[in-house]
């Protein structure tokens, strides 16, 4: 038994390892999505083939394709997928509120905003940066950071109720889409080019330098979340219990939203405001693995991926070969849901 | 008489309204301690003070001769179990996952789990009669069930010390009577001191070794049950007149309310 696995009762030893199967199975369906978006395109490459050519095989022609035109653009998706659903996963946890989510809270906009005015600042005529991309994702972050710290500020309380939450994160959200179209509009013309990216989300012309710049920073982030997994548990119960066996959940939270605010950032600085991935994937983790978090923050992972692999999939099959958003897909399937979500609970009156 | 916890000049105020003031009372070792008063007296806010869920404008709680603002959050959890007055956890999470968060405050990165660990949260489950709803979920159960999880999860602490804030409220009268049972049974045969919040006079009486009435914010008296008792003093601290008998079978103190005796109750009644 590893050191890290706790001792379970036999009860909770099986919920965990249906829960690891759950996620095993996961897994393989994102891998061969991951093949499939290499493989679509003006020609068909073959999903063995694209094994042998990521294995150091193929034409110098395959190579090109495979490697430079289409990898990169589906190894951001995975990142950018799920390191937004993560984000999520985080979020819903600790606000003990399955609406929470990077977009509902406004995260997703602020980030949005944080890259179009590092980009309007830092760019030269022919769009080209004049610093490094790094400092990229750092933008973002600081927008995500100001949008998360604005909500929870204007709604008085870290946890308060579901709909103050909702309202607040909505309204920043908009403020920050707002700015970043007028943006777009006032900006130079080059910069309007890229507009769809800002306000859907896409993951077409991404490069190489930018997909390692997300892989580093997700890497570590992701030490950061596993990190805090262990701290998850009591954030299950109401403040004030949670405090009674040791965990000071406002404390704990504030690490929790900069964390959750950096994997959105890290999402958005290259893949652009792709939105209910946060919200969709975390939901869709705990109906299949249920309960246990590492698990969970694992298949949140993996079915954020899948989504936006998949949403990109979808509109180049669609549209091909206009490049139409993968985000728009995301916001196709996600907003009806979400409204679903908002009338359920109202029904309830929970 | 060993003391648990010191209340020093206790002063805890939320803005500008003092909740309370200069409060000194001491919580003695291996004892039931009811603190009782009328609604807004200030009885939850001692207790929460007393487990550090508000910070005191001035003076202090001391655990034996530590002052607890010196303590960390989990050292803090190690040595107060809290039972907070309205507990929530997911529906869908099962009895025992929420009685292994009991262990929470004796786990660390460098040490996620142990055969102590195992053994408390058995104890825990056995000690409450709990055991046999171990894989069930929480929604699934009755109030009366579900705050014996609870207690539980916090007997799963293995604090010295367990704070009970108005355990029985929503329950009917023979799970009021089976959980404050149940407390009186893990201060008996385990030593634990308990500091409970109990609004009902009969059953504070019925279950406290040391009662302490609370009014506006401050500590009116203090003592065994069958001092503080009184007429004259449940009138002065609770604003009712009644008679004190002596309950027949457990033979405690009970109060028979009369009417209400505070004279703003008089007037709205004569308007």
């Amino acid at each position: 038994m590893s050191p890290l696995a706790p001792r379970l009762s036999p009860a909770l030893a099986r919920i965990s390892r249906r829960a690891w199967i759950a996620v095993a199975v996961i897994a393989a369906v994102a891998a061969a999505l991951a093949l499939c978006g290499i493989g679509f395109g003006s020609t068909w490459i073959d999903p063995r083939r694209i094994v042998e050519i990521l294995f150091g095989e193929g034409t110098r022609g395959e190579r090109v394709v495979v490697l430079q035109l289409r990898a990169p653009r589906v190894a951001i998706a995975i990142l950018a997928g799920g390191a937004m659903a993560v984000s999520g996963y985080l979020l819903q946890k600790v606000t003990r509120n399955e609406l929470a989510s990077p977009g509902v809270l406004g995260v997703i906009g602020g980030a949005g905003l944080g890259v179009v005015i590092f980009l309007a600042l830092l760019s030269d005529e022919s769009n080209a940066l004049v610093t490094s991309i790094v400092w990229q994702p750092v933008a973002a972050m600081v927008g995500a950071s100001v949008a998360i710290a604005a909500v929870f500020l204007l709604s008085g309380q870290q946890a308060s109720s579901a709909v103050r939450l909702l309202l607040f994160g909505i309204a920043v959200g908009a403020v920050a889409k707002a700015a970043t179209l007028i943006l777009m509009i006032v900006g130079p013309i080059y910069r309007t080019t890229q507009a769809s990216r800002w306000l859907a989300g896409a993951v077409n012309e991404i490069n190489w330098g930018e997909v390692q710049v997300v892989a580093i920073g997700l890497a570590i982030a992701m030490v950061g979340v596993f990190a805090v997994a262990r701290r998850l548990p009591p954030t299950d119960l109401d403040e004030v219990s949670a405090r009674g066996i040791g965990l000071n959940l406002p404390v704990f939270r504030i690490l929790v939203f900069a964390l959750a605010s950096a994997l959105t950032a890290l999402a958005v600085a290259f893949a652009g405001g792709v939105g209910f991935i946060g919200l969709m994937a975390p939901h869709l983790a705990r109906l299949i693995v249920g309960r246990p978090v590492i698990p969970g923050i694992v298949a949140s992972f993996l079915l954020g991926a899948i989504m936006l692999v998949g949403a990109d999939l979808i509109v180049r099959v669609l549209f091909a070969p206009t490049e139409v958003p993968a985000g728009t897909v995301t916001a196709v399937i996600g907003t009806p849901y979400f409204l679903y979500l908002v009338l359920r609970r109202g029904s309830t009156n929970g | 008489m060993d003391k648990a916890i010191t209340v020093a000049a206790l002063t805890v105020a939320y803005g500008a309204a003092t909740a309370l003031s200069a409060i000194d009372l001491e919580i003695p070792k291996g004892k039931v301690t009811v603190l009782a008063g009328p609604n807004g007296c200030g009885k939850s806010t001692l207790l929460r003070a007393i487990r550090r869920l508000h910070q005191p404008k001035s003076g202090e709680v001391r655990l034996g001769d530590l002052p607890i603002s010196g303590l960390k959050e989990k050292e803090l959890a190690r040595h107060i179990g809290l039972l907070a007055q309205n507990p929530s956890a997911p529906d869908d999470m099962s009895v025992e996952e929420l009685v292994r968060l009991g262990r929470y405050p004796h786990q660390s990165m460098l040490q996620p789990w142990s055969a102590a660990d195992g053994e408390a949260i058995q104890a825990a489950m056995f000690g409450t009669g709990v055991s046999h709803l171990a894989d069930r979920r929480l929604g699934s159960l009755s109030g009366g069930q579900l705050q014996r999880v609870w207690i539980a999860m916090v007997l799963a602490q293995e604090t010295d010390i367990i704070c009970l804030d108005e355990p029985v409220n929503h329950l009917d009268m023979a799970h009021q009577i089976d959980c404050l049972d149940l407390v009186r049974r893990l201060n008996q045969e385990h030593g634990r001191t308990v500091v409970l919040v109990l609004h009902d006079l009969n059953l504070a009486a019925r279950y406290a070794d040391r009662l302490v009435f609370l009014k506006d914010g401050s500590v009116v008296a203090e003592g065994a049950p069958a001092e503080l008792m009184s007429e004259e003093l449940i009138e002065d601290v609770f604003g009712i007149s009644c008679r004190v008998i002596t309950d027949p079978v457990h033979e405690r103190p009970l109060c028979i309310p009369i009417r209400n005796s505070s004279p703003r109750f008089r007037a709205d009644t004569a308007a």
